[in-house]
């Protein structure tokens, strides 16, 4: 699964601390997110596009061998 | 994310600290047979048949056992400070590592040990399982917080 948090993070100007700290995960949830290493739950989704005012879609995408 | 089953942050430092002693207590006790005599008590009836188990049953293994079992407890499920989905996921692997590793290494001290020696075994398997999850999980979070900071 691909993902663009990055991309949104730097929209809002955050830092992974300060996302970190608005949905109340650790800053190493946040990186190893970014980095593709781990796909988050529904809910930390869910809890992500909330944050950015976008759909989860528009965060995460599926790629061709999920 | 609601985290069950773990206790308190601070109850890892107060691990540490049972732990360390009792596990030098155990060590002494295991292979030096070391023993405080303040701990003999009277468990058996023992009415002097040579067969029997003797009335009397010295503690010291007993209480090291139990101070080892309850320090690595705290230490492995503390919470951690931000207990998080991802946490939870290095734990969950972390476990079936250790459980795997813990059985590998069973498997070849069941065919290179034997005799009475295999005591050793019994008894330091009884701990493997939380001290290889502790081992990984350390290094794993170690590992994390170092991609952080490059």
């Amino acid at each position: 699964m691909k993902n663009s948090l990055k991309v949104h993070r730097a929209r809002f100007n955050y830092t992974q601390g300060e996302l970190a700290d608005k949905i109340g995960v650790s800053r190493q949830t946040i990186n190893s997110i970014e980095s593709g290493k781990y796909v988050p739950s529904t809910v930390l989704a869910l809890k992500l596009a909330r944050t950015f005012d976008v759909t989860a879609e528009d965060i995460f995408e599926l790629e061709e061998n999920d | 994310m609601k985290s069950r089953f773990l206790l308190p942050t601070h109850y890892r430092k107060i691990g540490w600290v049972i732990f360390i002693p009792f596990l030098i207590l155990g060590i002494f006790s295991l292979h030096m047979e070391f023993e405080f005599e303040w701990l003999d008590f009277k468990v058996r009836s023992g009415d002097g048949n040579i067969f029997d188990n003797p009335a009397v049953e010295n503690f010291t293994n007993e209480l090291a056992s139990i101070g080892v079992l309850i320090g690595l407890i705290f230490i492995a499920f503390a919470r951690e400070k931000v207990e998080d989905e991802f946490m939870m996921k290095l734990r969950l692997e972390s476990l079936v590592i250790a459980v795997l590793v813990n059985y590998v290494l069973l498997f070849f001290a069941i065919l290179f040990v034997y005799g009475l020696d295999f005591i050793f075994v019994w008894v330091y398997n009884m701990y493997t399982v939380l001290i290889l999850f502790i081992a990984r999980f350390y290094w794993v979070k170690r590992r994390e917080s170092k991609m952080l900071q490059s």
